[in-house]
């Protein structure tokens, strides 16, 4: 193109974009929430959430193998109680394996529904994020299913997340690993409550209001669902892991594992309402 | 108008492969960044305003896929376009660990650059020792990726240049 081959238009032309570009960053941090590029951004999401679980569907065993890699480690311990399983799994002919495990799980989303009787829309987890820097995944059902900004979102076995951003037919949830998430938590044994925070792919950590509290390992953190909170009193978020114990700090901090698997998330449970 | 609809259809497949397939293959923290990786190439084969261009539009289509303020991945791989296109006009080598080489290199640099700059927004949610580790394993992960993707890309680059335009 002659357009772009003198050195000047070119300097032109980069200023150009970088003004623009500035524009929008300014344009999209003072609008916040409600900025006008809120709908442009539901439509790639809606766009996306499409492509994302078409190819799903290809790739995931090709992810989750390529993820595999990484856990090497703990996979091996895992071998021989998989290799028990497959057993028992091969008597059970013409019956797919991936169908038992769909049941499976849908089965312990249920429990968790009903033992804490939440109502919600069932969705399908289809994608994750484009970054290296949010932990937030793609959910298939959007605001054609009543999925609001700020639904708390749950798995079978725990808290999951929250929805930051809804389309008509899909939804992002941003997980609570994020280290931008914070969740009000308490000790399920002694009432104690504290903000668990997000810290990646490291442990979850709570910071207790009270730095008295006797906190044992292994104790069942739960969403303390205070009044006019996000979340649900109840749903298990993690068990305390580690205790740091800092004397003369006003807070006491403790390190939780989450219940949830985040590299394994399928079906989960948006709730509203 | 032949080249403009190759070089949007080379970013919009990176993006899609990337919103899609590489958004799940993710290696001790860190995935690859195709849109940086074609970016940093087309600039490489057509210039800097070709990069430029490639940049910004494949950068803004990224970040309506972002939760962080909208332009910031634009402004960086503007950037990267702008300068990879200039800085190989004075680069003779004909090497083909060249194009292996930028692509790391500028995949490492566009990360730490846009982190700065989601930190200077007071939006960046983690550490320094954190970003940096990512940048680096994003940068070789890219790089690994280049072999692979490099004359796929050159292949359509080429195939819509007009012939009589000679370059070096």
């Amino acid at each position: 193109m002659a357009l772009y081959s003198r050195p000047r238009n070119t300097r032109l032309l980069v200023v150009s974009l970088v003004m623009a570009s500035l524009l929008t960053i300014t344009v999209d941090y003072r609008g916040g929430e409600r900025g006008p590029l809120e709908a442009a951004g539901q439509g790639a999401l809606q766009a996306v959430a499409a492509l994302q679980s078409g190819v799903s569907k290809v790739v995931q065993p090709i992810g989750s193998f390529l993820s595999g890699i990484a856990h090497i480690g703990s996979l091996r311990s895992e071998n021989d109680a998989l290799k028990a399983q497959i057993k028992a799994l091969e008597a059970r002919a013409g019956q797919s394996i991936s169908d038992r495990r769909i049941i499976k799980e849908l089965t312990r989303l249920l429990k968790l529904t009903e033992d804490l009787q939440l109502k919600g829309v069932t969705g399908r987890v289809v994608g994750e994020s484009v970054s290296n820097f949010e932990w937030s995944v793609t959910i298939n059902k959007g605001s054609a299913d009543k999925v609001q900004q700020n639904d708390p979102v749950v798995s079978g076995d725990g808290l999951v997340g929250h929805v930051i951003e809804v389309a008509p037919h899909a939804c992002r949830a941003q997980l609570i690993i994020d280290p931008d998430s914070a969740v009000a938590g308490r000790l399920a044994s002694s009432g104690e409550t504290g903000l668990v925070v997000g810290q990646r792919s490291k442990p979850l950590t709570m910071d207790l209001v009270n730095s008295d509290a006797k906190v044992v390992i292994n104790d069942q953190v739960v969403t303390s669902g205070y009044q006019s909170g996000l979340y649900p009193p109840e749903i298990p978020i993690g068990l305390v892991s580690h205790v740091f114990s800092r004397p003369g700090s006003l807070t006491a901090t403790i390190e939780l594992t989450p219940t949830v698997d985040f590299s394994a998330l399928e079906f989960v449970l948006v709730v509203n309402g | 108008m032949r080249r403009t609809i190759s070089w949007a259809a080379v970013v919009l497949t990176a993006l899609v492969l990337q919103s899609t397939v590489f958004a799940q293959v993710k290696l001790a923290d860190a995935k690859p960044d195709l849109v940086y990786l074609v970016t940093a190439v087309l600039a490489f084969l057509e210039g800097p305003a070709a990069g430029a261009m490639a940049g910004f539009f494949g950068g803004m289509a990224e970040d309506f896929l972002l939760d962080q303020p909208k332009g910031i991945t634009a402004l960086t791989l503007t950037l990267v376009g702008y300068t990879v296109g200039t800085i190989r006009q004075y680069v003779v080598t004909p090497s083909p660990i060249l194009p292996v080489l930028v692509v790391g290199a500028t995949t490492t640099a566009a990360v730490l650059f846009n982190q700065l700059v989601t930190f200077l927004l007071g939006q960046l949610t983690v550490g320094a020792g954190y970003v940096i580790k990512v940048a680096l394993l994003e940068g070789v992960y890219n790089a690994v990726l280049t072999p692979f993707l490099f004359p796929v890309i050159r292949r359509v680059a080429e195939s819509s240049r007009p012939t009589k335009v000679f370059r070096w």
